[in-house]
């Protein structure tokens, strides 16, 4: 999904989504649009959960954001000054960037190798001090992946 | 039209916390000063979910390490940002960001080009405060 699939999807739904792909192109994202646009849209949790999901010195999500999932997107589907922090109660360093380029997969068992693009991934880090499920005040530091 | 291949992220956490992983204090290092941020991370241990949709509904994934290093630079004017309705201030400078990472996955391994063929479409780095340290402040 490309920028303007982005926005097209948005101004359809009237709910705009955001995404992080390390490795993608157009078809998996137009499949992906027309599952987006299914009128699914409730904030979903993972099957799979992680470790220490109910240590009570996890930070706090941010609440959640315009297309339903605790996070903003920036320029994407958010104002440019969107809050790119996806945890709040949190005061500190962030950083945030959309980056593409270039990526060699190599098959494991066969060795044959494809370059592949890698479209708009969405890197941020947080770093400083957090409050906690438990409210306590603690540094730490995350990212978004 | 091609398919998407791979989607990896450490997945959304019971509590709601989207792709997001604590990590060793050493991953960043920011000098707003001079506009810079180094964000590193060496095999972090996340899933691969092969597409968009399926990360976001929580649908099979297999176990993916990954690695990278992100680099922000470039010097621009401080913006300011105070939004009261969604209890945050903070000033941010926007710059570019170069990356350069590697992953493996049981099929795959993945070794991207070097960080200087990478570009963003948008970048920033800043200092923030938000929900109970915006409204304490």
């Amino acid at each position: 999904m490309n920028l303007a699939q982005l926005a097209s999807l948005r101004r359809r739904r009237g709910r705009p989504l955001s995404r992080r792909h390390f490795v993608r192109s157009a078809t998996g994202a137009f499949a992906a649009g027309a599952a987006l646009t299914s009128g699914v849209w409730t904030p979903f949790v993972s099957a799979h959960e992680r470790e220490h999901d109910h240590d009570p010195a996890n930070p706090v999500p941010l609440p959640i954001g315009s297309f339903g999932f605790h996070v903003n997107a920036p320029v994407f589907l958010d104002p440019v000054d969107a809050d790119p922090s996806t945890i709040t109660d949190f005061q500190g360093f962030t950083g945030l960037a959309y980056i593409s380029g270039m990526v060699s997969r190599t098959d494991r068992r066969t060795q044959a190798k494809v370059e592949l693009p890698f479209l708009s991934s969405d890197m941020r880090f947080m770093e400083g001090e957090y409050r906690g499920f438990d409210g306590r005040v603690r540094r730490g530091t995350f990212g978004f992946i | 039209m091609a398919a998407q291949l791979d989607d990896m992220n450490p997945g959304i956490s019971l509590t709601g916390l989207f792709w997001t992983m604590a990590l060793p204090e050493e991953s960043v290092e920011v000098d707003l000063g001079k506009g810079r941020a180094e964000f590193r991370v060496e095999r972090a241990k996340i899933q691969d979910y092969g597409t968009f949709v399926n990360s976001l509904f929580g649908g099979p994934s297999e176990p993916a390490t990954v690695s990278f290093e992100v680099h922000w630079a470039g010097r621009s004017p401080r913006q300011r940002v105070v939004d009261s309705a969604g209890e945050m201030e903070g000033q941010f400078i926007r710059n570019a960001a170069t990356m350069e990472w590697s992953a493996t996955t049981a099929k795959y391994e993945f070794v991207s080009q070097p960080a200087g063929t990478s570009s963003s479409l948008f970048a920033e780095i800043g200092h923030e405060r938000n929900g109970a340290f915006f409204r304490d402040r």
